[in-house]
């Protein structure tokens, strides 16, 4: 089923040719039902939603599109704007509502929707305006697709995946937060580019909140698989705990930089999660750090909260989270991580 | 050589590991040069930029992105989201200036989207004026970066900026070239197979002549899976109006100003279809696609040195040839309207 968006003369009425174009071969029946046509949903247009809905796009990774906002001119620009590239690229159905009947059906709901970080303005600070909009959201989602998987991008992420978890009822390993994914790529293109190596040698994972009290595992970054750190003692090549700290703050203000520069980051975001959305879909069962139920792990006991860890993701979600070796400080840090967020948690008000 | 974007802590002065971490083998020598580098340049790093860099990035068809805009911080926080996403990428080299074109030397392909951008209501005609002047500052300094680059205007009015753009250059022809008609195109493509409910890439059908509102639909030449469309309407005795013939080109039209109504720009579409033509210039893919390009000679086109969009051949040279499509007498009248309208303005810039 298809429909013709913004023309209306060809189609009944005007020049219509369906009738006659194709004639069908003898005995034939409907189309088997195959499970294998993939859909993913995304809500918000803005910047972040659309770098993210036009990567995946344009790296073929779904059957089917749908674009969801609260803005009607808007939404129906972005999608007119996709289609019109229809001759450049795979077939891909690009549908769009501020309806949410429009995800029925979805393997993957990528939420984006939220106020914009203003610069400046720390992550923390956008929660409340985002979870008011998450209690419109996620239920709506959840009804029209209680199979997907959810996959949080608003900040502070690790909170609003909390939040929708929470409000969807779905089942951990099924609700996924963008978290440190990017913040990763950021560290290991900063450690690449230095190396002049490809970044996708280099290993390296930050974890805990995406956000200032984020932690740099240093003690498993890898290149070519040279752990780091033991390759500078075997050097002997001195180094300053504060000089890794500084990196590691670089890697933080990296998107702060970004937005004081442009206004906002999209393209890089857009190609985190699009590499999320292929993993979770093409079941590849990679490994990313992603904001995930946390509780459990390192120590980390005191309530239900997510924040990212090295996880293991496939077409069921969250298969589990890898036992990285951590150093007594990166646990330590790792578990202050988790009591800043239980903290800003503590404080807000579901009204579940 | 690469630099590092924003760290400061990793090198010399902070944590340098590049002395240590890798050592050469025996008896190595510098890499031979090579002629496979391919290295593009897009001028103005707005929505249309962008996404044209995006697309380009994404669908991996170069090594090296350099991207020119005159404002510096917008353009450095647009450099930095690119390098950002190294871990999810084939290794491409991103760099940027506002001020320095020698970021843009040996390019192969320079993307020109550099420009006002359309207001609704405004018809394309009306930015002419701002933008000539900007070109006059731009593409000097392109040439003399890139002497051997293919030339690639996007900007609006597109095929008077091709013009203009060539003019200024000292280019041969065939190096100079227009988005033109190439995403009007796609957008008529789509709207026939979302009616037929066929792939767009089964849909050969091409508007011609000017990007904009006396663009030409070559109705004549449009096929579906090989089976020409008029003439099987006819055998069918399928009755249709000329009127609603006009209707779905005046849709066509209109699909960008619909767009830009909504949503206040166009930006994918357009992204797409540079890539497109991107990959088969650098790629010499001999692909037909409806560009922007001197038209003199064709059609009876003989009014003056007019670019406009015809189904032309593209390759690494850049233009190999114009398709010798037939068109019915009403076309070609259509289309040397079209260039008459385009030379009429031409003359009224002082280049």
């Amino acid at each position: 089923m298809h429909k013709a968006p913004s023309a209306s003369s060809l189609g009944p009425g005007g020049l219509d040719l369906t009738q006659a174009f194709f004639k069908p071969i003898q005995n034939t029946a409907p189309p088997s039902p195959t499970k294998r046509h993939t859909k993913i949903a995304v809500v918000g247009v803005g910047n972040v939603g659309m770098a993210i809905a036009q990567t995946i796009l344009t790296q073929d990774l779904a059957d089917e599109l749908a674009l969801i906002d609260a803005k009607p001119d808007k939404l129906r620009g972005e999608m007119l704007d996709l289609q019109h590239a229809a001759a450049f690229l795979p077939r891909t159905k690009i549908s769009a509502s501020v309806d949410y009947s429009v995800a029925a059906g979805s393997d993957l709901c990528i939420v984006t929707a939220g106020a914009r970080q203003i610069a400046g303005e720390s992550r923390l600070n956008l929660l409340q305006r985002n979870v008011a909009l998450f209690r419109i959201i996620v239920p709506a989602l959840a009804r029209h697709a209680p199979d997907s998987m959810l996959l949080i991008v608003s900040n502070p992420v690790d909170v609003l995946t909390y939040v929708a978890w929470k409000l969807s009822g779905f089942p951990s390993n099924r609700v996924v937060g963008a978290g440190t994914n990017l913040d990763s790529s950021r560290f290991r293109f900063l450690i690449a580019d230095h190396l002049d190596v490809n970044a996708q040698d280099v290993q390296a994972y930050i974890v805990g909140e995406h956000g200032d009290s984020s932690v740099a595992l240093w003690s498993s970054i890898s290149v070519g698989g040279v752990p780091i750190l033991s390759f500078l003692e075997k050097q002997q090549i001195a180094y300053e705990k504060e000089t890794l700290e500084k990196i590691h703050k670089e890697v933080v203000d990296c998107a702060y930089e970004v937005i004081s520069l442009k206004g906002y980051t999209s393209w890089a975001i857009g190609y985190s999660v699009a590499s999320l959305a292929r993993t979770l879909l093409r079941d590849q069962r990679r490994i990313h750090p992603v904001s995930v139920l946390a509780r459990g792990f390192f120590g980390i006991e005191g309530g239900d909260v997510f924040l990212s860890l090295p996880a293991q993701l496939g077409r069921g979600g969250v298969m589990g989270v890898t036992n990285v070796h951590m150093t007594d400080e990166e646990a330590e840090r790792l578990r202050g991580s988790a009591r800043a967020i239980l903290e800003v948690q503590g404080q807000l008000d579901l009204g579940i | 050589m690469h630099k590092t974007s924003s760290a400061s802590s990793l090198g010399p002065g902070g944590l340098d590991l590049s002395q240590a971490f890798f050592r050469p083998i025996h008896n190595a020598a510098p890499p031979s040069p090579t002629n496979r580098h391919t290295k593009i340049t897009v001028v103005g790093a707005g929505n249309v930029g962008m996404a044209i860099a995006q697309t380009i990035l994404t669908q991996d068809l170069v090594d090296e992105i350099a991207l020119v805009d005159a404002k510096a911080d917008m353009l450095r926080g647009e450099m930095l989201d690119l390098q950002h996403a190294a871990a999810f990428l084939p290794r491409t080299t991103i760099l940027a200036s506002s001020s320095d074109y020698a970021v843009t030397s040996g390019s192969d392909l320079i993307v020109v989207t550099a420009g006002a951008r359309q207001v609704p209501g405004e018809s394309r005609l009306n930015l002419l004026q701002r933008n000539v002047a900007l070109f006059r500052g731009i593409i000097p300094a392109l040439v003399k970066h890139s002497p051997d680059a293919i030339l690639l205007v996007v900007s609006n009015p597109v095929d008077i900026l091709t013009y203009v753009a060539w003019k200024i250059s000292g280019f041969p022809s065939n190096r100079v070239i227009g988005s033109g008609t190439n995403l009007d195109s796609s957008r008529f493509r789509f709207l026939l197979a979302d009616h037929l409910d066929v792939n767009a890439q089964d849909v050969q059908a091409y508007v011609v002549g000017e990007h904009g509102d006396s663009s030409v639909a070559l109705w004549s030449s449009i096929s579906v899976g090989g089976v020409p469309v008029l003439s099987f309407l006819e055998r069918q005795q399928i009755p249709y109006e000329k009127e609603m013939l006009e209707k779905i080109h005046r849709e066509v039209v209109d699909g960008a100003y619909e767009v830009i109504s909504l949503k206040g720009y166009t930006s994918w579409a357009i992204g797409y279809s540079v890539a497109s033509l991107a990959r088969t210039l650098l790629r010499d893919q001999r692909s037909i696609h409806p560009v922007s390009v001197l038209a003199r000679g064709f059609h009876g086109i003989d009014g003056g040195d007019v670019f406009l969009s015809l189904p032309a051949q593209l390759g690494r040279g850049g233009v190999v040839g114009v398709t010798n499509v037939h068109m019915t007498d009403e076309e070609v009248q259509r289309l040397k309207a079209s260039a008459e309208t385009l030379l009429e303005l031409q003359s009224q810039l002082d280049i």
